[in-house]
């Protein structure tokens, strides 16, 4: 046998030469002094390598149990799999949104007329469930103290409630609260009785009544579906939020939308949809503290529309939270119209300091006159 | 049948971790890439999970590789700048300086030198070699045999060059 290659020592020394290989070497070697002496150079280098390769190890640690490999990281391969209905529901839900958004400029002119706001409203009541039958007759009810149709003060009330129905389609998502399609009887009865609370006593145009009681209405759910209102909610309701929503456009019909849409979002698009914001941007946009009452909880949005509007959301008890709407006094805001008014019908007011306050919530007029008064500018 | 992933994972984890971290000299990075191959393992459930472990390891060294490139040469300079005060021989010079020496003579290698020898230190069989490198499997111990003499030629110039600078 001719003297071996180094790459066939290196596979004897690996053990990885083929058995009949390995035999012919092994008499090769016995018989051949400078192949063993080769044999031992190899040798040499080839501890020496493993140990230089040795050094460049990294500090040996236990490996971590399988389990907790296998489990957590095969969802994390494929997350789009199981969230692909989601993911379809929110697109679906923000491509409404946005294209609602869009055309949302066309519906102001025609929402003011008053006859129409009240169609839309009793429509608007049987779309939605029980909670909304009941509602409509009060409405209903109060419509007959309206003021005659077209006057300035009809058409400034109808436009005085709540500011900005249409919420950033990019907000919406972060900060949208179900509104639970069919709300708890309890909850139903609560509303109900709003409505005849505040209605008699509003004597006034039906939209402005019937603003306040929805308002009411979905803060009350609110704090009934949810203890905790400083609690970002969950995206999931937040989707549920949308897609009654649109269900409700839905049904609405294509014919008449405009006008009944532009109400039906007045009537559920409250601050629940207004961007959450801390009390240092509430208080540039305001250019003075923001104002509520003392003591009690918070939570600060404002308006999407940019215009100002700062409302803060203050819980009386765990079923009743109410809204002080505040912006600077100087701006023109949605309702500039009513300005005139220092009481609009929907929401008791008053100035204080720079700011343009109002209150609104699920209370007696003369409570919330007594809540106003004590509004002060918070610390 | 695809073997038992666990089985595999138990006997095959510290190699895998070995054989990347000899490519991205990093021991945290080198775990969470073995622990990704082996995730990925449990999803595809190849047939020969060891070869598919050191190949799919062996890419995301490689991609991992690609985007810290610069950033490693420049840190192989740093670390291959001599220690002046450093004269004392191979036995003494810290753990950390003679694995910066170790990884500047891997460098010098050619990738498939390497990689075989990579292999073959992380347990792989001259046939799984062969099937993972694309080489012929009688060439691996010529392969390996050039690996190792260059590895250690290298390291020795790789110090000897830091012993002449500390002196000159």
């Amino acid at each position: 046998m001719p003297h071996v290659d180094e790459g066939t020592l290196h596979a004897y020394l690996d053990g990885e030469l083929p058995f009949a290989e390995r035999k012919t070497l092994d008499v090769h070697l016995a018989e051949c002094a400078s192949c063993r002496t080769m044999l031992e150079e190899e040798r040499a280098l080839l501890d020496r390598a493993s140990a230089l390769l040795g050094a460049a190890r990294p500090t040996e640690r236990p490996a971590p149990p399988f389990e907790q490999l296998s489990v957590p990281r095969p969802p994390r391969r494929s997350p789009w799999r199981v969230r692909t209905p989601v993911a379809w529901a929110a697109s679906i839900a923000l491509a409404l949104g946005i294209g609602y958004y869009l055309r949302q400029p066309s519906t102001g002119p025609v929402a003011s007329a008053p006859e129409q706001h009240d169609v839309a409203l009793v429509q608007q009541a049987n779309e939605r469930d029980k909670f909304a039958e009941r509602f409509t007759q009060p409405a209903e009810r109060a419509d007959e103290n309206k003021p005659a149709p077209g006057t300035p003060r009809s058409h400034a009330a109808a436009r005085a409630p709540s500011p900005v129905p249409a919420p950033a389609p990019s907000t919406v998502a972060a900060v949208a609260v179900p509104i639970p399609q069919a709300p708890p009887l309890a909850v139903a009865r609560d509303i109900a009785e709003g409505v005849v609370k505040t209605a008699p006593v509003a004597k006034t145009d039906s939209v402005a009544a019937s603003a306040l009681i929805v308002d009411g209405g979905i803060v009350r759910q609110q704090s009934a579906a949810s203890q905790s209102r400083n609690a970002a909610p969950a995206p999931a309701p937040a989707l549920e939020y949308m897609s009654t929503d649109s269900l409700a456009r839905g049904a609405a019909g294509v014919s008449q939308a405009t006008s009944r849409q532009s109400v039906e979002l007045r009537g559920r698009a409250t601050t629940t949809s207004w961007p959450i914001i801390s009390r240092g941007t509430a208080r540039s946009l305001l250019g003075t503290d923001p104002v509520g009452l003392p003591g009690l909880a918070r939570q600060i949005r404002r308006s999407p529309a940019a215009d100002g509007t700062v409302v803060v959301e203050q819980r009386i008890d765990s079923a009743t939270t109410i809204q002080i709407f505040q912006r600077q006094s100087g701006t023109a805001a949605l309702d500039s119209s009513a300005k005139a008014e220092i009481a609009p019908a929907d929401r008791l007011a008053r100035y204080l300091g720079r700011l343009r306050v109002e209150i609104s919530g699920p209370l007696s007029t003369d409570s919330l006159n007594k809540l106003l008064d004590q509004v002060q500018p918070l610390p | 049948m695809p073997d038992d992933i666990a089985e595999v994972y138990r006997n095959t984890y510290p190699a895998l971790v070995r054989f990347l971290y000899r490519k991205v000299w990093d021991a945290e990075r080198a775990a969470d890439l073995a622990q990704e191959a082996f995730a990925r393992a449990v999803v595809h459930k190849p047939e020969n999970t060891r070869g598919w472990l050191f190949v799919v390891a062996a890419n995301m060294a490689r991609d991992e590789a690609r985007r810290a490139a610069r950033e490693k040469r420049h840190l192989t300079l740093l670390k291959n700048e001599p220690d002046a005060v450093h004269s004392e021989p191979d036995e003494a010079i810290d753990a950390d300086r003679q694995r910066s020496a170790v990884r500047a003579a891997l460098e010098q290698l050619t990738p498939r030198d390497r990689e075989a020898l990579l292999l073959w230190d992380a347990g792989m069989s001259y046939d799984e070699i062969a099937t993972q490198t694309g080489l012929a499997r009688g060439a691996i111990g010529t392969t390996l045999a050039r690996a190792r003499r260059r590895l250690v030629e290298a390291y020795d110039a790789g110090i000897e060059g830091g012993q002449h600078a500390a002196r000159g």
